[in-house]
């Protein structure tokens, strides 16, 4: 009868080993997991795409290919999400209100695919909003580190300061000052969302809102290795509809939708037949056999229909979303009511590339030890939202520090070595002498040069033994770090101005090392 | 007795002269010395940091003079920046590492480091190699990064500042060390004994709002004196301080200055600073302001001096 479901536990097993290492990987503000694993987020398809890293593209296309949406179930941190609220959601509940709750649906496949072409393409003409929303990595990168990450760094700190207590360092209290109000609302209603879906319907998100769902899905349904019917021994008890939380096995038809099948392979436990299995694909089967074949040329004819309502669909609004681009690129160009530009991170090059590239997954939030990245609101137009902006209030950008480029897993942030860094001027400091405490109150303060690395800030003869700052631009690289020392309230007198197109400065001249040999003690 | 003294130091001076001109300073300052009590300040040169250290602290009576059994002690170095020894940016890893152990030796119950670091703080421990040293010599060290390890104090002395708010190891200990590394300053123009104080408080923009030079020698009025204070002048920053760009900025003189009277250290320390740079007294106007707040004297010919060569 039944056996144990070993594909049901190996696809848990690589849940966990794919999920837990992300998760802990976004909330570890310590540094603790090495830097090296945001490899793993390379996996991930959205990412992989934006980044041109064609080999893995291919590899997710050869796995769904051969195996159908593991990804779904495996490697996607937001579907893997999403069966943990299932399974919390379950907990104490009867099977029929719990984990055999759902029922067959038809597809919603023309939202579906409508949705997927408009997302793409849009994203071809620039516009990665869609993109930017309904990535299911990014989704998950937004509540991980606006939600999960300060409930960890409040326990941690929590920790901290009971281990302070009987002078234990090992753990060290941390002020949160990355999440706003924009990174917050973007974490909630992702996880709402999730929730609300979950809860009623499954794999709904996946199955319609998702551009990665709907991709896979499109090449699912001709893998190698599907989930499909043992029609001889099935007695047609529904346990397996009922327990699909993709809504994909239609029990009285004997059909399994292979485009929404996520291969969890719950189904495969639930009935006692052992009715469903796991095997090549019966479209093939009965290609090499080139018999009778109702069910699939019916399924066939009902894909082609969506498919070809999809396209005329995606034509016809062709024209509306090129003008629509056209006009929001203009808008976005002229600056309507002139927004100040925003900073981006070294490594973005300049903003419209960036924007288009960068999904907002929040990583680089999450990871800057400066704390020093913010998700953007409104404040640089719609066509900025989520995306991380610089912001030198608290901090600045350490010298020779690389990591968001480092971990960046759509190389919206190209990978930059510490000596492209420290070269990268992603804006010029601009000085306002009427503010500045030198020139106001005539005291020395200097704290701006203090801070500048490349001495791009420094102190010129004033009046008396004053010294006032001075910038050269060419060697500024827009670090902050005179900005966000400088003591001036509310307007400070020194603020970096963002570069549109990020600059290559040469490095400070490096000067003559000196034998400097002295005898004497000079006093 | 005083020709015979006289004489026998004549004769050392000469037989030092045909060997090294060190050994006859050496010879000179160990002879007047000995008939008098333990000096006010302790200058030593060429020797790698703990033994410079070493030397300094014999001289100024040992470290138990200072440190007494029992005590929890603070030890406060310049670590504000991340950067390696080499560039000089930072407090001498070496020089902290000896210190926590003579501290240690001497009884200390626990020694604890810390700075409030300008980059970020992590990186600075770590870079500085700070961290490492204080660890492997049995010292604590522990984050100066959050406010809420900051207490406000009232500082009745100062003129521009009346309240500070503290790193509380340094509100708990019973003594504390302050060991700032040399350094040209953009802001205070020297960075030393005096502008390491800056490290031990939580708002440093009140400082640079409110006459930087002044909020420096109030901060000092702070009731608890650091028992000693020693300049690392191992390596000192003489150009584009407190950070420096290069290893230009840095010349190596292998010294050290150990001294109670932080005013006269400081003092001494711009003369030090001087044969590499030049910097005019007036400027480093926190050393006269200093004076004023009667912290110490900046006229070193009233202060007992030793200076040693090894």
């Amino acid at each position: 009868m039944q056996q144990t479901n070993y594909l049901k536990w190996t696809r848990v097993l690589l849940a966990v080993l794919f999920f837990i290492p992300i998760t802990l990987y976004f909330i570890d503000f310590a540094g603790i997991l090495p830097d090296s694993m945001h490899r793993l987020l390379h996996l991930q398809l959205i990412p992989a795409i934006l980044g041109g890293m064609v080999g893995i593209v291919l590899l997710q296309v050869i796995l769904v290919l051969l195996l159908g949406r593991i990804y779904c179930s495996a490697i996607c941190p937001a579907g893997v999400l999403q069966d943990i609220i299932n399974r919390i959601f379950c907990i104490g509940k009867k099977k029929k209100k719990g984990t055999s709750r759902f029922r067959y649906t038809r597809p919603a496949n023309i939202l579906r695919y409508t949705l997927l072409g408009a997302t793409i393409l849009l994203a071809l003409f620039g516009i990665t909003e869609l993109l930017v929303w309904l990535d299911p990595y990014s989704n998950f990168g937004r509540i991980a580190a606006n939600l999960f990450r300060p409930v960890y760094i409040w326990g941690n700190n929590i920790i901290a300061g009971q281990l302070a207590k009987v002078d234990n360092y090992t753990l060290y209290h941390v002020t949160l000052k990355t999440v706003n109000a924009a990174g917050l609302t973007a974490g909630i209603i992702a996880l709402l969302v999730f929730i609300g879906m979950v809860v009623f319907r499954g794999r709904l998100f996946c199955n319609t809102l998702c551009p990665v769902g709907g991709l896979l899905g499109l090449l699912s349904r001709y893998s190698l290795f599907t989930i499909s019917f043992n029609k001889s021994s099935c007695n047609s008890c529904g346990n397996c509809e009922r327990a699909c939380k993709a809504e994909a096995i239609d029990s009285k038809s004997l059909k399994v939708d292979t485009s929404r099948c996520v291969d969890c392979f719950n189904c495969i436990s639930t009935c006692k037949k052992s009715s469903l299995h796991y095997g090549i694909n019966p479209l093939y089967k009965k290609a090499a056999k080139k018999e009778e074949q109702p069910v699939s040329s019916q399924n066939m004819a009902y894909n082609r229909r969506s498919f070809l309502a999809t396209g005329v669909t995606v034509a016809a609004t062709l024209p509306v979303i090129s003008t629509v681009a056209q006009s929001v690129k203009e808008g976005k160009l002229t600056g309507g009511n002139e927004k100040r530009r925003p900073i981006t991170p070294p490594g973005s090059i300049n903003i419209e590339r960036f924007k288009d590239k960068c999904t907002g997954c929040h990583l680089c939030v999450a990871k800057c030890p400066s704390q020093i990245l913010r998700p953007a609101g409104l404040q640089f137009g719609l066509g900025y939202l989520l995306r991380p902006y610089v912001s030198y209030y608290n901090s600045y950008c350490n010298y020779e520090c690389t990591i968001c480029s480092d971990v960046c897993p759509t190389h919206a942030l190209k990978p930059l070595t510490v000596e492209e860094k420290v070269t990268t001027q992603v804006g010029i400091a601009n000085f306002y002498i009427d503010r500045c405490i030198v020139n106001t109150e005539e005291k020395d303060c200097g704290a701006c040069s203090e801070h500048c690395p490349t001495q791009a800030v420094h102190m010129v003869p004033y009046k008396g033994t004053l010294t006032i700052p001075n910038v050269i631009p060419d060697l500024c690289i827009g670090c902050g770090g005179c900005e966000s020392i400088c003591p001036v309230n509310p307007d400070r007198a020194i603020i970096v101005i963002a570069n549109e197109v990020h600059q290559q400065v040469s490095k400070p001249e490096e000067e003559e090392v000196l034998d400097i040999q002295i005898d004497d003690f000079g006093f | 007795m005083k020709r015979r003294e006289f004489l026998k130091t004549s004769a050392l001076a000469g037989a030092a002269l045909t060997l090294n001109f060190e050994g006859l300073q050496a010879a000179l300052s160990s002879n007047t010395m000995a008939v008098e009590s333990a000096p006010d300040m302790v200058a030593v040169m060429g020797g790698e940091p703990a033994a410079l250290l070493d030397k300094a602290l014999e001289e100024m009576g040992g470290i138990g003079k200072y440190i007494k059994k029992g005590q929890k002690v603070v030890i406060k170095p310049n670590i504000g920046w991340d950067r390696t020894p080499e560039l000089a940016g930072n407090t001498n890893p070496e020089l902290i590492k000896a210190l926590v152990k003579k501290c240690l030796d001497a009884g200390a119950s626990k020694v604890t480091v810390f700075d409030h670091t300008c980059d970020e703080w992590r990186k600075c421990y770590n870079s500085s190699g700070i961290e490492a040293a204080v660890k492997e010599a049995g010292g604590i060290i522990v984050p100066g990064n959050e406010e809420k390890y900051y207490k406000e104090v009232a500082i009745p002395g100062g003129v521009k500042i009346k309240n500070a708010k503290i790193h509380e190891a340094l509100l708990e200990a019973d003594a504390w060390i302050n060991v700032p590394i040399l350094k040209n300053h953009g802001g205070a123009k020297l960075s030393s004994a005096m502008k390491n104080y800056m490290g031990i408080v939580w708002d440093r923009r009140f400082f640079h709002q409110n006459d930087l030079q002044q909020c420096i020698a109030d901060i000092c009025t702070w009731q608890k004196k650091p028992v000693l204070n020693i300049v690392d002048a191992y390596r000192i920053m003489h150009q584009n301080g407190p950070q420096g760009k290069s290893a230009a900025d840095v010349a190596t003189l292998k010294s050290i200055i150990v001294s109670p009277n932080i005013v006269a250290i400081d003092t001494a320390a711009l003369g030090l600073f001087n044969q590499v740079k030049k910097l005019d007294m007036d400027a480093v106007g926190h050393i006269g302001k200093g004076e004023e707040l009667k912290l110490g004297s900046t006229n070193l010919e009233k202060v007992n001096i030793k200076r040693i060569r090894l």
